[in-house]
C-alpha cells in the first residue's frame, strides 16, 4: 500500500532537482531544497522524506568514496543520480528498466533544461520555482511522451517509418534543409511529422532537444505551435568548431533591442514553458507572417512561425554590449568569466574551467509549422533581427515545405499490431534511430516477453564491450541479438514448436536464429551480413 | 577495496572486514573530520561513524516507506550491496571493480550462512544475535571478528580460485547425506583451520607426484541414523559406519600448510540440516573435528550431540510461535490465529512439560518460565485478551526466550558437561590412523588428483573445446578440467596470463548466464571476442530422459543469489518442476562450455551435446 511508483504506465515514477546549499543548518526546513519534484501531487512530507533520505544518503556515499553517486537502487524502483555541487537530481523508474537506460533519461532531461535556460543554479536565481517547475514538467514529458517501451530502452530519437516512405520525400526534406543552409546565419536545421523525425541535419542528441516544443504541439493538437528557445550546447562537439567559427565571424549587432511592438503569440500561453517576462528573455516575434493558411486553420493547423529566444549563458560576453537587458543582467550575475572583451569576441576557445559544464553559446530556434510538418532551424542570434535572411529562409522552403507536407499527409501509418510472424528492433547507434516492427506500447502483453529479452540484451551489450552474438532462451521466447559498432539488432522468430528440452542440440529451432534473422530483416533495410 | 559490515537499526557496529585499502581509506577519511591532535579512534569507531548516516538512513526508509535501499553505485564504480536481516544491515562495499553487484550480495548471504552454522537458532533472534556478534568483553570480541574475518577470507579466495565454490557444487560426492550447501560451508571452515598459501604450496607437476604439498578434503559423512552413531560413541567400541569409503574432493582448492594446527581433539559446534523422518530439522547442533592426516589431506568428522532432541523441541516451538505471530500479524484473531499443526493447545501440553522437564536449574529456564506464565495468562485465561494484536510482542518474547534456552545450552561452555559430548581422544586417534592406513596407497594419487583432477587431455574429441563445467544439480556433484593458472603450472590452457585470461572469462560466464537464469532463461549462447560460450540447464527423469523445458521463475534483481551456499536455489528449483511431474524423479543439469570463435556452431552444440550425454555415464567417471 506504501507503494511508491504511483505512476506505472510512465517509465520514470518520481523525479526531483533538490539544492542542498538551501539547506544548511539544523532548523532550515527540507522543502526550502526542494525546487521540483515530480509527481507535483505528492504529498509534501513524502517529497521531503525522498529529498532529504536520499540526498543525504547520496552525499554520505560519495565522501566515502570520494565519487558521486550514480545509481541507487530500493527494492521497489531504481533511481539515476546526478550529484553537482549541492544539487541533487534523481530520477526513478520501476527496477525493471535497464539501469543504462535509466541514467540515459536523466541526462537528456538535464542537458535538456541546460540547452533551454542556460546554468541550472542561475536559472533558480532568475526565475520563481514555479516557472521553471512547468520547464522540467515539460521536458518530462516530452521525452516520456508517445514513445514505446522500446523507445525508452533505447532512449532514442522518434522517426518516420522510413520503410512507408517514398524515399524521393526524405530526399526532398534533406534538400529543403540544405536550401535553408544557404543563408549563413542558419547552422542546421531538421524537419518533422507529426512529432516524428524526418530529415535531421543536427547530432542526434540535439535533434531531441530542438524536438521539445513541437512534439509537445503535435500532441496536443490543436494549439499554436510556438515556444522558446535558445542555447545549444555541448553536446555536439563535431559542430562546435563551426558554430564558434560562425559566431566570431559575425559582427555583433549592435544594440538591437526587441521590438516592444511584436505581436505576442499568446495561444502558446496555453502549455509549456511559457516565455515569462523573466528578466532574461526578451522576445523577438516578428510576425511576419507571409502564413499560407492565414489564420487557425480549422484544426488548428496554420504555418506561421515565431521565434524567441530565452536564457542566456556564462561565457557569452558580447551578450552585454546587445544593449539587451536580459543578457546584461545574466552578465552579473555570473561569477568570474566576464572578461573586458568587446562583443563579438566569440565564446573563449574551450577553455572554461570552472563553469559548470561545457560553455554554453546562445542560439535561436527558429521552428516553422505546416500543418503537421515543422520546420527547425538552429540560427544565430541575430537572425530574428535580420529580415532579408528570415524573409530569404522563409521564401526558399515554403513551397517545399507546402508539398511535401502534402504528400506526407497521405502516407498511411503503418498498421501496427497485425503480429507477424517475427519481432525485430533494430537500434543504430550512430543516428540513435530504432526500426522496429513491435508496438511495444505499456502492457502490450503479446511482445512483453520480445521487450524483456531486448532489455535484458541491450544492458548485456552495454556492460560488456567484447560481447557480440547472443541468444537467450525461456519457456516463453527466443531471442537473438547482435551487434557491432554501429547497431543493436534483436530478432524473435512466432509460431513453431517452442518445445524442446533445453538439452544441447544444433537440431534445435533457436540456434538458426541468425541465420532465419540475416535472411528476414534484409527486406526492412537491416543488413547483417 | 572491499568491506563488509554489519550493524544494528541503532548504528552499532556488529561485525566488520575490511582489506587493507579500504581501512586506510576509513582511518584517513575519520582522521580528516577530526580535530588535529586527537589521536585516531578505534577503528570500530570510525567506520561506525562514517557509515550511520547510511544505516539511519535505511532504518528512515523501512518506517517510513516500507523500503529499502539495495545498492548504490559511483561514478568511479565503486558498488555498495545492502541487506536487511531483521534487525541487523549488512553492508558490503567494494571499490577495486573485482566484484559486482551479485558477488557482494552473494557474500552477505555466504555470510549470514555462516553465521547460521556457527550459531544455529540463536540468529533468529536479532537481539541474542546481536549479543552473540558483539560480546561485551572487547577481548572476546576481538577473537570472534577475528575467526569471522578468516572465514570471510577464506570463503572469498575459495571463491575465487575453485571453480566447485564458483559453482557452489561439490565435485565427485557419491552419496551426500549433508546437501552440498552445508559441505561447502564445512569446507570453508575446514580451509580455515588449515590455510593454505599458493604460493607456497603450489607444487610444479612433478612435485605433485612426490607427495608433498597439498591435498584434497576428504570427507565422510556419518550414517544418516545419528542417534545410533552417538550410542557408539557413548559406548567403547569405535564404530564409524561410513556410508560411502568412496573418498571425495573438492578439486583444486585444499591444499594446505603444515601450520600448527588448532588442537584437533576440541570439537567446532556446527549447526546443519538434519533431515528426519519427521522432516527437515534445520540448525541442529553437531560437533565438527577436523583431523590432519597428512599435510594436505584431513579427515572431517561431523557428529550429533547427544543433548540434540533439545534443539529439535525448541525449533518446534519457535516455529509454532512464528506462524502464531503471522497469523496475529495478518489480523487473523481468536481460534483462526491458533488452527494450524501442531495446535496451540497441543504445544501448550508439551512446553508445559519441556519447561518442567529443563528444571528451575538455571535463570534462562526461570525467564523462559516466567515469559510462559505470561503468555498463558493473556492467551488461555477465560475473560483474558485471547489471542489478538497484542499478543504478538509475547510471541516475540517467547521466541527470544527459547532461543535463549537454545544459546546456552549448545553455544555457550558449560564446562565439564561439554567434554563429556566429545569424542575422546582414544577414539579420534582410532580413528585417524584407521583412515591412514586405507589410505597410504591412495594418499599420492589423491594429492596429483587435486591438482590435476580431469585435464583437457582427456577430451582429445572435442577440437576447439577449451573448457566446460558440467553439474547434476540433483546430486550436487559437478566435473570439470582443473583451471591451474599460477605462474609455475603450465596446463593445455598454457602459462600464466593467458590461463588467468580463459580462468577470468569463465568466472565471468557464470555469473552472466545466473543473471539469465534468475530472469528466467535457461539456454544462453554468447559470442565475445575470439571466444564461443554455452550454458544448458535442462531436466532429465531416473531413466534419462530428457523432459520438456518449463517455466522457470522469474526473480527480482534483488533475490538471494542462485547457487546452493547462499541459497539452495537448485533445490527450489527441482521442487518446482517437480510438481509438473508428480510421481517422477526429476533431475537437473547444467552445463557450461567455452568454445574458441572460430569453430562452426554446428559443431560447437554437437560438442556440447556429447558432453551432456557422456560426461555422468560410469566410464567417463576420470576417478575409475
Amino acid at each position: 500500500s506504501r507503494r511508491l511508483n504511483m505512476h506505472t504506465q510512465s517509465t520514470c515514477s518520481f523525479f526531483f532537482l533538490y539544492d542542498g546549499s538551501k539547506v544548511r543548518g539544523e532548523g532550515d526546513p527540507t522543502r526550502e531544497g526542494i525546487c521540483y519534484f515530480y509527481p507535483e501531487e505528492t504529498p509534501l512530507d513524502r517529497q521531503e522524506l525522498l529529498c532529504g533520505q536520499l540526498a543525504g544518503v547520496g552525499r554520505c556515499v560519495s565522501e566515502l568514496s570520494v565519487s558521486p553517486v550514480r545509481v541507487l537502487r530500493l527494492r521497489r524502483d531504481k533511481f539515476a543520480i546526478r550529484m553537482k555541487d549541492d544539487l541533487f537530481w534523481a530520477l526513478g523508474t520501476s527496477v525493471e528498466v535497464p539501469t543504462v537506460s535509466v541514467c540515459a533519461l536523466l541526462d537528456q532531461l538535464i542537458n535538456l533544461f541546460r540547452f533551454y535556460n542556460g546554468s541550472v543554479r542561475r536559472s533558480y536565481q532568475i526565475h520563481s520555482r514555479e516557472t521553471l517547475a512547468a520547464r522540467w514538467a515539460q521536458y518530462l514529458s516530452h521525452l516520456q511522451s508517445g514513445s514505446s517501451e522500446l523507445h525508452h530502452i533505447f532512449s532514442c530519437l522518434r522517426t518516420i517509418d522510413s520503410t512507408n516512405v517514398d524515399p524521393l520525400l526524405l530526399l526532398k526534406a534533406a534538400l529543403i534543409l540544405q536550401a535553408c543552409q544557404r543563408c549563413p546565419l542558419v547552422l542546421a536545421g531538421c524537419v518533422l511529422f507529426r512529432g516524428r523525425v524526418v530529415s535531421t541535419q543536427m547530432s542526434p542528441e540535439l535533434t531531441m532537444k530542438a524536438m521539445v516544443h513541437e512534439s509537445e504541439t503535435y500532441v496536443k493538437v490543436g494549439t499554436t505551435p510556438i515556444t522558446s528557445h535558445a542555447t545549444p550546447l555541448k553536446d555536439t562537439p563535431p559542430r562546435k568548431t563551426r558554430l564558434s567559427r560562425t559566431l566570431s565571424d559575425v559582427p555583433s549587432t549592435e544594440s538591437d533591442p526587441p521590438d516592444p511592438g511584436s505581436p505576442q503569440p499568446p495561444q502558446n500561453l496555453s502549455f509549456g514553458p511559457v516565455p515569462s517576462q523573466g528578466a532574461a528573455e526578451s522576445l523577438s516575434c516578428p510576425d511576419q507572417s507571409p502564413s499560407s493558411n492565414g489564420e487557425h486553420g480549422a484544426e488548428g493547423e496554420e504555418s506561421r512561425y515565431f521565434s524567441f529566444q530565452t536564457a542566456i549563458e556564462e561565457d557569452v560576453h558580447q551578450s552585454g554590449d546587445r544593449g539587451d537587458t536580459a543578457c546584461a543582467e545574466a552578465s552579473q550575475s555570473q561569477d568570474r568569466k566576464v572578461s573586458g572583451e568587446s562583443g563579438g569576441g566569440g565564446p573563449p576557445p574551450g577553455s572554461s574551467s570552472g563553469a559548470e559544464e561545457a560553455p554554453l553559446v546562445p542560439m535561436t530556434l527558429y521552428l516553422h509549422r505546416v500543418k503537421s510538418l515543422v520546420l527547425v532551424l538552429l540560427v544565430e542570434q541575430h537572425f530574428l533581427s535580420d529580415s532579408a535572411s528570415m524573409e530569404e529562409v522563409y521564401h526558399s522552403s515554403l513551397a517545399s515545405l507546402n508539398g511535401l507536407e502534402a504528400h506526407l499527409r497521405t502516407v498511411s501509418p503503418a498498421a501496427p499490431g497485425a503480429p507477424g510472424p517475427y519481432s525485430f528492433a533494430h537500434f543504430d547507434c550512430v543516428q540513435s534511430t530504432l526500426t522496429a516492427n513491435v508496438s511495444a506500447a505499456p502492457g502490450g502483453a503479446p511482445e512483453r516477453p520480445f521487450v524483456r529479452a531486448v532489455a535484458l540484451l541491450h544492458s548485456h551489450f552495454s556492460d560488456s564491450a567484447s560481447l557480440q552474438e547472443a541468444i537467450i532462451r525461456s519457456a516463453g521466447a527466443a531471442v537473438y541479438g547482435t551487434r557491432s559498432v554501429a547497431q543493436e539488432t534483436f530478432f524473435q522468430q512466432h509460431g513453431g514448436s517452442l518445445r524442446n528440452s533445453g538439452i544441447p542440440n544444433q537440431q534445435d529451432s533457436c540456434f538458426s536464429l541468425p541465420s532465419k534473422a540475416r535472411h528476414r530483416l534484409l527486406k526492412h533495410g537491416v543488413n547483417l551480413l | 577495496m572491499k568491506c563488509l559490515l554489519i550493524a544494528s537499526e541503532s548504528a552499532e557496529v556488529l561485525f566488520h572486514w575490511t582489506d587493507p585499502e579500504f581501512h586506510q581509506t576509513i582511518q584517513e577519511q575519520y582522521g580528516a573530520s577530526q580535530e588535529e591532535g586527537q589521536g585516531l579512534p578505534a577503528f570500530e569507531d570510525s567506520i561506525s561513524t562514517l557509515f550511520a548516516p547510511i544505516i539511519i538512513s535505511c532504518s528512515t526508509m523501512v518506517d517510513r516507506l516500507g523500503d529499502n535501499y539495495t545498492s548504490f553505485t559511483t561514478e568511479s564504480n565503486h558498488i555498495y550491496v545492502l541487506h536487511q536481516i531483521d534487525e541487523c544491515l549488512f553492508i558490503s562495499v567494494n571499490g577495486d571493480g573485482e566484484e559486482g553487484e551479485d558477488d557482494l550480495r552473494r557474500k552477505i548471504y555466504v555470510m549470514k550462512k555462516m553465521l547460521e552454522v556457527l550459531f544455529g537458532m540463536v540468529t533468529l533472534s536479532s537481539t541474542l544475535l546481536r549479543k552473540q556478534l558483539r560480546p561485551q568483553d572487547t577481548e572476546q570480541r576481538a577473537r570472534l571478528w577475528k575467526h569471522l574475518q578468516s572465514l570471510l577470507e577464506t570463503y572469498c579466495h575459495l571463491q575465487q580460485n575453485d571453480q566447485s565454490f564458483l559453482v557452489e557444487a561439490v565435485e565427485r560426492l557419491i552419496h551426500p547425506t549433508l546437501c552440498e550447501q552445508y559441505l561447502l560451508a564445512l569446507i570453508i571452515m575446514a580451509q580455515n583451520m588449515y590455510p593454505s598459501n599458493v604460493e607456497l604450496d603450489d607444487p610444479s607437476p612433478e612435485d605433485a607426484e612426490s607427495t608433498s604439498g597439498s591435498g584434497p578434503e576428504s570427507f565422510y559423512t556419518p550414517e544418516p541414523s545419528p542417534t545410533d552413531f552417538i550410542g557408539s560413541v557413548r559406548g567403547s567400541t569405535p564404530v564409524f559406519e561410513f556410508v560411502d569409503p568412496d573418498v571425495q574432493m573438492a578439486e583444486d582448492s585444499l591444499q594446505t600448510l603444515e601450520v600448527p594446527s588448532p588442537d584437533p581433539s576440541n570439537p567446532r559446534r556446527v549447526f546443519l540440516e538434519v533431515s528426519l523422518k519427521e522432516g527437515l530439522y534445520p540448525m541442529m547442533p553437531h560437533s565438527m573435528y577436523c583431523l590432519p592426516l597428512w599435510p594436505g589431506i584431513s579427515l572431517v568428522l561431523i557428529t550429533k550431540i547427544p543433548t540434540s532432541a533439545l534443539a529439535m523441541s525448541v525449533y518446534k516451538y519457535l516455529e509454532a510461535f512464528a506462524k502464531l505471530e503471522k497469523r496475529l500479524s495478518e489480523g487473523q484473531e481468536g481460534s483462526a490465529a491458533t488452527r494450524g499443526q501442531p495446535t496451540i493447545h497441543d504445544v501448550r501440553n508439551k512446553l508445559d512439560k519441556f519447561i518442567k522437564a529443563l528444571g528451575p536449574r538455571d535463570i534462562k529456564s526461570a525467564q523462559l518460565q516466567n515469559v510462559w506464565t505470561e503468555f498463558k495468562n493473556r492467551a488461555f485465561v477465560r475473560g483474558g485478551p485471547g489471542f489478538n494484536k497484542d499478543l504478538i510482542p509475547w510471541c516475540k518474547n517467547m521466541k527470544t526466550q527459547l532461543c535463549g534456552i537454545y544459546r546456552q545450552s549448545f553455544l555457550l561452555d558449560s564446562g565439564p558437561a561439554d567434554t563429556q559430548q566429545r569424542l575422546s581422544p582414544s577414539l579420534q586417534e582410532r580413528a585417524q590412523s584407521m583412515l591412514q592406513e586405507k589410505l597410504m596407497d591412495w594418499k599420492d594419487f589423491l594429492l596429483v588428483k587435486s591438482k590435476r583432477n580431469i585435464t583437457m587431455v582427456s577430451y582429445p574429441d572435442f577440437p576447439g573445446l577449451i573448457h566446460f563445467i558440467c553439474v547434476d544439480r540433483s546430486t550436487g556433484q559437478m566435473i570439470a578440467p582443473s583451471l591451474n593458472v599460477t605462474e609455475r603450472t603450465t596446463s593445455e590452457l598454457g602459462k600464466g596470463p593467458v590461463a588467468q585470461f580463459i580462468k577470468n572469462k569463465v568466472w565471468n560466464l557464470v555469473s552472466t548466464t545466473r543473471r539469465y537464469l534468475q530472469k528466467g532463461y535457461s539456454t544462453v549462447t554468447l559470442r565475445d571476442g575470439d571466444f564461443y560460450f554455452c550454458y544448458f540447464l535442462w531436466f532429465e527423469n531416473e531413466t534419462g530422459f530428457k523432459l520438456e523445458a518449463g517455466d522457470i521463475p522469474i526473480l527480482p534483481d534483488v533475490s538471494a543469489p542462485i547457487g546452493m551456499l547462499a541459497w539452495d536455489y537448485y533445490r527450489k528449483l527441482l521442487r518446482y518442476y517437480s510438481k509438473s511431474h508428480q510421481g517422477e524423479v526429476v533431475k537437473c543439469y547444467e552445463l557450461l562450455t567455452v568454445h574458441l570463435g572460430v569453430m562452426p556452431t554446428e559443431i560447437i552444440l554437437q560438442h556440447c551435446r556429447q558432453l551432456a550425454s557422456k560426461l555422468w555415464e560410469p566410464s567417463r567417471n576420470p576417478l575409475l
